[in-house]
């Protein structure tokens, strides 16, 4: 509101980047414009169609079924790779596709978000985090829908439901800070480098076999098996096995990595964001 | 009182990039190679806005204009020196900004009011006054989609004036409007502006920039050119536009035409800065130009204290004999004063044919005012001298 006092600063530009601390403060502030957003972004996908959300628990229901169909029919030694027996092997699968879909879904969105939003970025001024922080937000809604189904699955194939289901939890939360970090970096580092869009996307596709999604990391040869164990979605992943009874042994080494990948991710994304983020929208 | 707005020493350079290919045909555009060269957009800047200024800026195209709203917003910042900014800035900068077609006006009231900084509360608030501005009652429901660009535009304007800015940016956009929408939009910020909220304007429109600026920067090529009333402005501005004409291109090359001396005169000479309607007056105004002109021309225009034209002629159809280089000419323009009682402003350029409709600015003459004792009961923006007889049938 316009007042006959003197407004306070809004802003001060002297130069491309936005001190640390000033550059969090404002974030805080963008919170609710977060929400908004993303809340915004997930619903407006789903207009129009006939089947709506349906769609957002769709995809990773139907690639999980149909990997659980091809690793127990049709490649040998599929069925019963799961850590332990007692874990239905589509249950073992899609335990591994929620926190998957999730990484992949929201770190693509997320390290392109800046680039993306362009046609807003240009136009007003609010920290360029918002915008792969809002990516990642969005991700959340498909993944409450998945994790519904998964819970079901839990209930109807077994193991059932039990406190160690709670694992889910941190594993969530792992994956978003995970897909959080990742987004910070590469957003801002695409504006730079739109090679980026295509090597993520590349190297997701990498990651997705790498990652011990459909397989336990008891099926790697030794060797590889540190390798598995240390890829940055590897916590995440593992976590949720642990909710439906069938960790790796290597379970804490990889949720050990996950949390080194966040910390160094976190800190370049941060550092990144704050040098340049006052002049990310010149290059758009 | 703190200014709302502050650039000082502001410059901005942008990397640019030029792409060559590297090879013919269509594999040309794949493999190009990048040459890159920096662009001052802006250079060394200064700039103070007070709370409840109206400031319009112009220029012509590629004069830094956007890059200025950019750093008004925030969007960018400069590569050296300091821009600052108090208080909530609402741009109008392509209004609607993050309206998405698939959602209802309603909703996006929300989404672009959460944009502009309002909290969802405020937004309850001012919901009602939003939708009655933009008077679109009926089609709040509706997705923008339907909407025409008409309503487009009037939402968007609605939010964020409804937002109650401290800094108000209006690009362009308040055109696509209808004429009375574009009527009460200046109402609306002339409503907030008395409350404090500064407002920039940009636009080629220099009669929306005249009725509601009162005071005009013009930018060229990065530098503020002039700053000062929008009359003076305007003026500056054509003034730029004309020498660009002449000069060519690079701004290079061309002659000069100098103007000599400069005089609005009665009919018996002297200088007149009062005069009595139907009272011939002459504008006389001498050159001198360092090169040859071919076909000059001349053009008046007056102006009364609204700003309204009067009266104006380019006689391009009739052009004067081309000057010599080095050669002094005098022309006279003479007009009966037939005006109502008021303040009236001449103008007088003296132009060049260039081809077929289009012509150079050589000289404008320094804007001159006068007033005119008008004859009794006499009203309007000319004076006709109607005769008024009786006959009997």
């Amino acid at each position: 509101m316009p007042t006959e006092e003197t407004a306070p600063v809004a802003f001060t530009l002297s130069g491309p980047g936005t001190p640390l601390r000033e550059l969090l403060r404002s974030l805080w502030s963008s919170r609710t414009l977060i929400g908004v957003l993303a809340r915004k972004d997930f619903f407006v996908r789903y207009r129009r169609t006939r089947l709506g959300l349906v769609w957002a628990i769709a995809l990773p229901l139907i690639q999980a079924v149909v990997l659980t169909v091809v690793f127990s029919n049709l490649v040998p030694g599929g069925r019963g790779s799961q850590a332990d027996p007692h874990t239905p092997y589509s249950v073992f699968v899609f335990a591994g596709m929620v926190p998957w879909s999730f990484f992949s879904s929201a770190f693509l969105a997320g390290a392109t978000a800046v680039v993306d939003g362009a046609n807003l970025a240009q136009r007003i001024y609010f920290p360029r985090m918002v915008l792969p922080l809002v990516a990642v937000t969005t991700a959340i809604f498909p993944l409450v829908a998945t994790l519904l189904v998964l819970l079901a699955m839990i209930v109807g194939l077994g193991p059932g439901l039990g406190l160690s289901t709670l694992w889910v939890l941190p594993g969530i939360a792992l994956g978003v800070l995970l897909c959080l970090a990742l987004s910070l970096v590469f957003s801002a580092a695409q504006v730079y480098l739109r090679d980026l869009r295509f090597a993520v996307s590349s190297g997701m596709t990498v990651l997705f076999y790498l990652t011990p999604v459909i397989y336990p990391v008891s099926r790697v040869p030794h060797e590889l098996r540190l390798l598995v164990e240390l890829l940055p979605a590897a916590g995440p992943v593992e976590l949720f096995r642990r909710a439906v009874g069938s960790a790796d042994a290597g379970l804490w080494r990889s949720v050990v990595a996950s949390l080194v990948w966040i910390v160094v991710a976190g800190a370049a994304g941060l550092a990144l964001h704050s040098k340049r983020d006052r002049v990310l929208a010149d290059l758009l | 009182m703190t200014a709302s707005i502050q650039l000082s020493g502001v410059s901005k350079r942008y990397r640019k990039y030029d792409d060559h290919a590297r090879v013919g045909g269509v594999l040309g555009q794949l493999f190009t190679r990048t040459e890159r060269s920096w662009f001052t957009a802006l250079s060394d800047v200064d700039l103070d806005v007070q709370p409840g200024e109206s400031l319009g800026v112009i220029g012509r195209n590629g004069a830094g204009k956007s890059t200025l709203l950019q750093m008004l917003c925030g969007v960018t910042a400069p590569t050296s020196g300091r821009v600052t900014v108090r208080g909530r800035v609402a741009p109008l900068i392509s209004v609607g900004v993050g309206f998405h077609p698939e959602m209802t006006g309603r909703e996006n009231v929300y989404v672009n009011g959460t944009i502009l900084g309002l909290t969802r509360p405020e937004i309850d608030r001012r919901f009602d006054a939003i939708v009655e501005f933009s008077e679109l009652s009926s089609f709040i429901d509706t997705p923008v989609k339907f909407y025409s660009s008409g309503m487009f535009v009037r939402l968007g304007f609605a939010v964020a004036v409804e937002a109650r800015p401290d800094v108000l940016l209006v690009d362009e956009v308040l055109a696509v409007g209808d004429f009375a929408f574009q009527v009460r939009c200046f109402e609306r910020m002339n409503e907030i502006r008395s409350t404090g909220t500064t407002i920039v304007v940009v636009s080629h429109n220099m009669n929306s920039i005249r009725g509601f600026c009162d005071r005009g920067v013009v930018l060229d090529r990065g530098r503020v050119a002039h700053d000062g009333t929008t009359f003076d402005a305007i003026a500056c501005y054509y003034d730029l536009a004309g020498k660009e004409l002449v000069a060519g291109e690079d701004g290079s090359g061309g002659g000069h035409v100098e103007l000599v001396s400069y005089a609005l005169q009665d009919d018996e000479g002297r200088g007149v800065t009062h005069q009595e309607s139907g009272r011939t007056t002459t504008c006389s105004l001498t050159v001198r130009a360092d090169m040859p002109v071919a076909s000059p021309f001349l053009w008046v225009g007056i102006e009364n204290a609204q700003g309204q034209a009067v009266y104006s002629e380019a006689r391009m159809n009739h052009p004067m004999p081309g000057i010599a280089a080095g050669e002094v000419v005098s022309y006279d323009v003479q007009f009966p004063a037939d005006l109502p009682s008021g303040n009236y402003t001449i103008g007088v350029t003296l132009r060049a044919l260039t081809g077929a409709g289009e012509s150079a600015l050589l000289v404008t003459a320094p804007r001159q005012s006068f007033y005119v004792t008008g004859r009794p009961h006499v009203h309007g923006t000319a004076d006709l001298r109607a005769t008024f007889t009786r006959r009997s049938s």
